[in-house]
């Protein structure tokens, strides 16, 4: 390891440690006095309260800030916001213009990500199964876990329709930017690749004859909501619930919050300064297992459950359609859903373009159609689950269950009283996998703005553990906003730049469709 | 005054400008064995997707840049130049890689990057000119 990263270490645990014992460094206790122990025990637990508290409180100054601005509402009657107006016509249009490719290409995605069409000798960095993990890495999650239960407890059980539909149409939002990020991507001469969202807007505008200025707008204005992005879902939104996570399981403890935080900062940057890359191998190894432990569980509870899924689905179905005043009438239902679900799965946010461009072939509607699998699993798998868990077991409506992660564990927990354990251990897993992918994805954008110096990438990743330790510390209401914020408004300039650089993804696709249909494909299975 | 040189280091991104600095050093070296073609790797991500789930490591990444530049030596008919790939950052490996094969002389493009690009990358050129152990000429760019 390098002696930068053991300086880091030593400026990450300085922090905790100052965190924690602010005003105990101050206070000299007097020796042999057990009742002035306690008082200061007890000023050490005020100190750490207030200074997480003046932490939480600016950073809730800046979060209102942004908020006004970026989630503008065009219409004062419908109080939608404009991104979220954008994300539901962008993946209505991508739906649409591209022929329902959601549906009809299904079953070649899934033949193609199991290997079917993988030519080793393919340009490229990991075969179409290995991006779409990676993808999933940086995805499945706390998005499915918290997430969830967040939308219903601010949408109600109908946010899990509006879940599933922008789900399902997300989809070939998801296949447009992948196909955009492989037709864009730069292969460089030692193999790796360098593709996203920031390179097809720059480049692929100035072809369709925008000029220098505004397509270099584009890419810059995605690359700094992706950064922000970096740090607020891809790790801020990570600490805040693993941290929530350790807290059910051992207790609310003084300065936990900043030694968890501290931990996870360690642990993150063993991987992305430490360079230790075998922890972050393992990880993404052990991602698919604790998915399929989570689902398996899920399905146990709903067979277990059975009798009440129909209920449970005409209470979704019913409060979709005529959702109660209390969270904020229909329009209040369809805002949750979406935002929930576009923060779970990201489709149209770009992000996974990144991980997706990197994928071994030379044809970039092949990977597009891997990519078109990621919103299935996450959103309309993966998250309808919990959904169903939540509300089939009341956790929805019962106060004492909590908040986000906590009220998932308790929905788990009445019928499998053993999986809180496991949840704990899978929403710590997810959650170090995805601030993993993430740091990859800030550092991109990071790189297009800043270049590629030892010094520039320095900068990003110290800026990025630091999050992690402010993301354990904020208040989950304040986390949320700033991660929305900031994720959703990636979408602004991809959505815009996707449906302007369709024509070119269409043309591809109906030559590889014929091509397809022709079986002019060479099979390697 | 004719540029004159027996050891010519020619920094190579795989760029056109880098392209043209082998046709400039080929020009002043007598034989095409007194080019030395070094590329410098940037460090590899430890979180990115080919080092996490996939097979790249600093030996795939060496192996295929030294195949690349072996390419690139053919078509410029210099297959007897010397090559040299490295990691790390590369105005300073290049001067590094200059010292040790006690280069009289290194010849560099100049990308030209503006504004902030340039106050963190700089320039590679810039870095080479600060570090040298030789004469370095800088091939400015055409525009």
């Amino acid at each position: 390891m390098s002696p930068l990263f053991f300086k880091l270490f030593f400026l990450v645990t300085f922090l905790c440690l100052t965190g924690h014992n602010a005003v105990a460094i101050a206070q000299s206790p007097a020796p042999n006095s057990s009742n002035i122990e306690i008082d200061n025990e007890d000023l050490n637990e005020k100190a750490t309260e207030s200074i997480t508290a003046s932490i939480d409180s600016q950073f809730g100054i800046i979060v209102e800030n942004m908020a006004n601005v970026l989630f503008w509402e065009p219409v004062k009657a419908v109080p939608i916001p404009l991104i979220v107006i954008i994300l539901l016509c962008g993946s209505i249009f991508f739906t649409i213009y591209h022929n329902w490719l959601n549906i009809r290409g299904f079953k070649h995605a899934i033949d193609i990500t199991r290997g079917r069409y993988d030519n080793p000798d393919d340009p490229g960095e990991i075969s179409h199964f290995q991006a779409l993990t990676s993808a999933l890495s940086a995805t499945v999650g706390l998005g499915n876990i918290a997430g969830v239960a967040v939308a219903i407890q601010t949408g109600g059980p109908g946010a899990v329709v509006w879940m599933m539909l922008i789900g399902l149409l997300g989809m070939t939002a998801k296949f447009n930017e992948c196909t955009l990020a492989m037709v864009y991507r730069k292969v460089r001469p030692d193999g790796t690749v360098d593709g996203g969202p920031m390179h097809y807007l720059e480049i692929g505008l100035q072809e369709r004859g925008f000029p220098f200025p505004v397509a270099k707008c584009f890419g810059l204005v995605f690359a700094i909501f992706c950064i922000g992005g970096s740090f607020g879902g891809g790790n801020m939104f990570q600490a805040n619930q693993a941290t929530s996570a350790v807290r059910g399981m051992i207790g609310d403890r003084p300065g936990l919050d900043w030694f968890f935080g501290g931990l996870l900062a360690f642990l993150v940057g063993l991987v992305i300064i430490g360079g230790i890359k075998r922890i972050g191998q393992v990880t993404e190894k052990i991602i698919p297992l604790m998915c399929g432990i989570y689902v398996l569980a899920g399905i146990i509870i709903l067979i277990l459950h059975a009798n009440q899924i129909p209920e449970a689905a005409v209470l979704i179905v019913r409060s979709c359609v005529s959702p109660e005043a209390a969270y904020g009438g229909f329009i209040g239902v369809l805002v949750q859903g979406i935002r929930r679900a576009v923060f779970s799965n990201e489709a149209g946010v770009g992000s996974a373009a990144i991980a997706h461009a990197a994928a071994k072939t030379d044809e970039p509607v092949r990977e597009g159609m891997v990519a078109m699998l990621g919103p299935f699993i996450d959103t309309v798998v993966i998250c309808t689950m919990t959904a169903l868990v939540v509300i089939v077991s009341g956790a929805y409506n019962t106060p004492e269950a909590g908040k986000g992660v906590e009220m998932t564990r308790w929905a788990f927990s009445e019928t499998l009283s053993w999986f809180p354990t496991v949840l704990n251990i899978s929403v710590f897993l997810f959650a170090y996998s995805t601030m993993i992918s993430w740091s990859y994805y800030g550092e991109k954008a990071w790189q297009y703005i800043f270049g590629t110096t030892k010094k520039a990438i320095i900068i990003y990743r110290i800026l990025f553990l630091g999050f992690i330790v402010l993301g354990a510390v904020a208040s989950l209401e304040n986390v949320i906003t700033f991660s929305d914020l900031m994720i959703l408004s990636m979408a602004f300039p991809n959505i815009i730049g996707g449906v302007i650089l369709a024509p070119r993804v269409k043309v591809l696709l109906q030559d590889y469709w014929r091509r397809y249909k022709a079986n002019e494909f060479t099979v390697y299975e | 005054m004719a540029l004159h040189a027996s050891t010519v280091v020619v920094p190579i991104d795989f760029s056109s400008a880098s392209a043209s600095a082998i046709n400039t050093g080929l020009e002043i070296v007598e034989n095409p064995s007194q080019l030395y073609l070094i590329h410098v790797m940037l460090p590899l991500e430890t979180m990115s997707p080919g080092v996490l789930l996939g097979d790249v490591t600093d030996v795939s990444r060496t192996a295929k840049v030294t195949t690349a530049l072996k390419k690139l030596a053919e078509t410029h008919n210099a297959t007897d130049a010397h090559l040299a790939v490295t990691i790390g950052t590369p105005g300073l490996e290049i001067a590094d890689y200059a010292k040790r094969e006690k280069a009289d002389l290194i010849i560099i493009p100049s990308h030209g990057y503006h504004g902030l690009k340039r106050l963190f990358l700089g320039s590679v050129a810039e870095r080479v000119l600060r570090h040298a152990p030789c004469r370095v000429l800088v091939l400015r760019r055409p525009d």
